[in-house]
């Protein structure tokens, strides 16, 4: 078991953004986490993080505790993420949003300057971006965005990987080529991935395992097939009449 | 007709059907052996005018203050409006004892850096709890009351009058040679300061500089401590600061709270930065002595020169938006320009 | 003991009430444009300067003076502070502090070439002489009439924010621009009034202060000093948050100056705004709107 959820709690001013949510992660799992608008996912990601600190409930990788780590501790332990706005150092070239990642990602000081720039361009590769990698971030599209966000998750040598919403704002296109840019990463480094989805279907077809969150709480796990058909879940979706 | 036009990187003189062309190697004009030489000269030139030698040792001075800060903007990803504060805390302890304990220039240095060190520890906290807006008005107050405080225990800081008798940086016995050697030292130093944060910025602490001032948050989620990051530049700035502060307190004589601490010192520093080339380092290098010479060179028009000199500087503010180092190098957008921000998402 | 406890009960009270008429202006611009007005101080130095300007060079009397000051205060904020540099740099604030921070210099040198501090610039305004006695308290009689007004102009500031059209239009702007600006407000010219608004308090403010406050040329930074410290410890902008943060300015201010020493008034102010920041980051009040 990579990641442990034990019944985590977050509260924004009394309301309960995630309340007593439990679930695990096994290693080399692709697990899915869906829900409605404002079901507490992001928070749900950020809180393992380390971003937001869990008001209640523990969080542990590989039976060490992480839940009250920072953030960039909780990334040397071998957790990253993607953002759903895609974030990025807008006045840094890509190679260098990479680097910094390469550089930071995990406890190496004795990296050089240019080993980082090395390993950045080889991240860069392997998500198609190496062409771009003198251009600055703020002039990048949207999916280079995102796929610049994949490599500096990946330059830090992650074992579980948190993608938030890697397909919001595309064409269906470029979500195709996300899908598998994203099967390949994983394949060929052994990740494990937590993936926030909106689009059912694609979830469907890439999660071995789904969680379904509603207004802050879990309110199914199991597998896609199983999970799609739960009248909770198509209820919380679609609303009562549909159950 | 004569015209003169300028040409990706060559200089085209025409006269009539004359045409003269100069070709400009762009790193000619980059090599910074051509400034540090120019620099290393020119107090020999005008060594026969004190007010000159010393103008150029203010001017050094600064940006020695200058240097510094630009780092420290970058690097904690905030807008110090108080720089000026590490002046007076070095200038202070570096006077202080001087005059009371008899101490001479290189016996109080290392109890400067020690001082300096220790507010810096004590208000590094501030980089961290304080964002944006805050942390702007914070700093731009503690220099103020500082300034309070010299006035109110005026029986130690002079607070009218400011400290005098320090002893100097270096008694050589003929006055001009004392001038000419300070002003060497002051060069010197700024030098120093350049090399050293220019090597800073080149390596990879540069490149964490870049992150934390582009986006505290994903850096700190990329696995950069950022709160470390920034205690540790913020303390190593300010000690640089400090340490200017001493070379006043040592060169001058004298040191009053009333010079240093005032806003209009720090409005002074802040363009150096910001008319420079907002935030980056050359730039900040070349306001320095700008604004040092733009401001001798008005005290010639008599007292009117407090309201003429900080409206140049506005106009100045108004009509370079890149600053002065932005009209050099428009062209090159690839490099990462550091850009000055209050405002963070907060707020 | 209790002699004391009743001065800086009285004190405080004094105190407090015109820290928060020195600072209103500056929260109602940090409440609606979400700038902070460096160049507030520049507001007081006019209002000293220019009324005594009409009535050295102009021969006008007081009223006509304080009017004509008035006029040339909006005009001089429309079209030197708002039109060129904030509505421009309202997004850079860099360079909006640098600017505002620079145009209250150039006024300040300006009013000293003018009028040096050897003119004796004097402003009758007292308007009611002598010093009362309250308890053990012996207080001027203009302090107590200045308390007065600034709890009226509070008061008068609040009705207009809760019961008036634009009062209402800039407490939206206050806490949404966007939202304001898709119900249609012209934020350009909510901030214009809430600029003009904002001249307002400080200009009475430091009227009905000339008659105990040492008058120079700088005497804005101490007074943005306080409005700076009012503003943070409040929220940023929140009237209700100042009130309270004016009050216990006040508090503080009256009991170092009279248990302690008066000088380390500001010193004491600011470690205890920085010590509450480091417990309430938003301020006393978390609310980050208007009212």
């Amino acid at each position: 078991m990579l990641l442990k959820v034990d019944n985590v709690t977050k509260t924004f001013g009394g309301v309960h953004a995630v309340r007593n949510v439990s679930f695990s992660i096994n290693k080399g799992e692709t697990v899915g986490l869906i829900g409605p608008n404002g079901a507490g996912k992001t928070t749900l990601l950020n809180v393992i993080v380390g971003t937001y600190k869990a008001d209640s409930g523990k969080i542990e990788l590989d039976g060490n505790d992480i839940t009250t780590k920072p953030p960039y501790k909780i990334c040397h332990l071998g957790i990253s993420r993607t953002y759903q706005l895609p974030q990025a150092f807008w006045d840094l070239t890509a190679i260098a949003n990479v680097a910094v990642a390469g550089l930071c990602g995990k406890h190496r000081p004795d990296m050089s300057y240019g080993d980082a720039m090395l390993e950045a361009s080889h991240c860069l590769e392997l998500v198609g971006l190496f062409g771009k990698r003198n251009i600055l971030a703020r002039d990048l599209t949207l999916y280079e965005l995102r796929t610049l966000g994949l490599a500096r998750a990946l330059a830090t040598t992650p074992r579980l990987v948190l993608i938030d919403e890697a397909m919001a704002g595309l064409n269906p296109g470029e979500a195709l080529r996300a899908v598998k840019l994203i099967r390949r990463l994983k394949e060929e480094y052994h990740l494990t991935i937590f993936w926030i989805e909106h689009i059912m279907k694609i979830i469907m077809e890439a999660a071995d395992r789904v969680v379904v969150l509603n207004y802050g709480e879990k309110i199914a796990e199991g597998p896609p097939k199983e999970v799609i058909n739960n009248p909770t879940v198509v209820e919380a979706y679609l609303g009562k009449k549909h159950a | 007709m004569v015209k003169l036009e300028h040409k990706k990187a060559r200089l085209v003189l025409r006269l009539g059907d004359l045409k003269l062309e100069w070709a400009i190697e762009r790193r000619y004009w980059r090599n910074p052996l051509i400034a540090v030489s120019c620099l290393l000269v020119l107090p020999l030139l005008i060594s026969g005018r004190a007010d000159l030698v010393s103008l150029l040792t203010m001017a050094s001075i600064y940006a020695c203050i200058a240097i510094p800060l630009t780092w420290q903007i970058t690097g904690t990803s905030r807008m110090n409006f108080g720089p000026q504060l590490f002046v007076g805390v070095g200038g202070f302890t570096a006077g202080l004892l001087g005059i009371h304990a008899g101490l001479g220039p290189w016996q109080t240095l290392p109890i400067v850096i020690l001082v300096s060190l220790a507010c810096a520890l004590l208000l590094s906290p501030l980089t961290i709890i304080a964002k944006g807006l805050y942390f702007s008005l914070i700093t731009l107050l503690l220099p103020l009351i500082f300034l309070e405080i010299t006035y109110y225990r005026s029986d130690i800081f002079r607070g009218e009058t400011g400290i005098s008798g320090i002893p100097h940086l270096f008694d050589l016995g003929s006055i001009s040679l004392n001038y000419i050697t300070g002003c060497y030292f002051s060069i010197a130093l700024a030098l120093l300061f350049l090399f050293i944060v220019d090597k800073v910025m080149r390596s990879r602490l540069g490149l964490y500089a870049a992150a934390i001032n582009d986006n505290e948050d994903v850096a700190n989620a990329v696995g950069l401590n950022t709160n470390r990051y920034k205690v540790v530049t913020f303390c190593i700035t300010s000690e640089m600061i400090g340490i200017a502060g001493w070379l006043m307190a040592h060169y001058y004589g004298t040191f009053a709270g009333v010079t240093y601490l005032p806003l209009i010192f720090m409005i002074k520093i802040l363009l150096m930065v910001m008319i420079g080339g907002r935030g980056q380092l050359y730039g900040a290098v070349v306001g320095a002595y700008f604004v040092a010479f733009l401001e001798y060179f008005l005290t010639g028009i008599g007292p009117v020169h407090y309201v003429v000199f900080p409206l140049i500087l506005l106009i100045l503010l108004f009509i370079l938006p890149e600053g002065l180092y932005g009209l050099y190098r428009k062209h090159r957008y690839r490099e990462y320009y550091p850009t000055i921000k209050v405002r963070r998402k907060e707020i | 003991m209790i002699g004391t406890m009743g001065m800086v009960g009285v004190y405080a009270f004094v105190l407090g009430s015109l820290y928060l008429l020195m600072s209103l202006g500056f929260s109602l611009i940090c409440g609606v444009l979400r700038v902070f007005h460096l160049g507030y101080g520049l507001i007081f130095v006019m209002a000293v300067y220019v009324t005594w300007m009409f009535m050295e060079n102009f021969g006008l009397g007081l009223i006509p003076a304080i009017a004509s000051m008035c006029v040339v205060q909006c005009l001089f904020t429309l079209l030197v502070i708002y039109l060129p540099i904030v509505k421009r740099y309202i997004e850079k604030e860099e360079l909006l502090l640098t600017s505002l921070l620079l145009v209250a210099i150039i006024i300040e040198e300006a009013a000293n070439y003018v009028y040096p501090v050897t003119a004796g610039v004097d402003i009758p305004t007292t308007i009611v002489p002598g010093s009362i006695k309250i308890g053990a308290a012996s207080i001027p009689n203009q302090m107590l009439i200045a308390a007065g007004i600034a709890i009226l102009t509070t008061a008068m500031f609040i009705i207009f924010f809760l019961k008036s059209r634009s009062g209402l239009l800039m407490r939206a702007v206050s806490q949404d621009v966007r939202s304001a600006k898709l119900m249609g407000t012209s934020t350009e010219r909510v901030y214009i009034y809430a600029m003009m608004l904002s001249i307002i308090p400080p200009t009475i403010c430091i009227l009905v202060m000339v008659p105990f406050w040492s008058i120079e040329p700088y005497l804005g930074w101490p007074l943005l000093h306080t409005a700076i410290l009012v503003a943070i410890l409040g929220g940023l902008g929140n009237l209700r948050g100042s009130i309270i943060a004016a009050y216990i300015l006040g508090l503080i201010a009256a009991t170092v100056s009279f248990l302690i020493d008066p000088s380390l008034v500001p010193l004491v102010s600011l470690l205890v705004v920085v010590l509450i920041l480091i417990f309430r980051p938003q301020g006393i009040s978390r609310s980050e709107s208007l009212w």
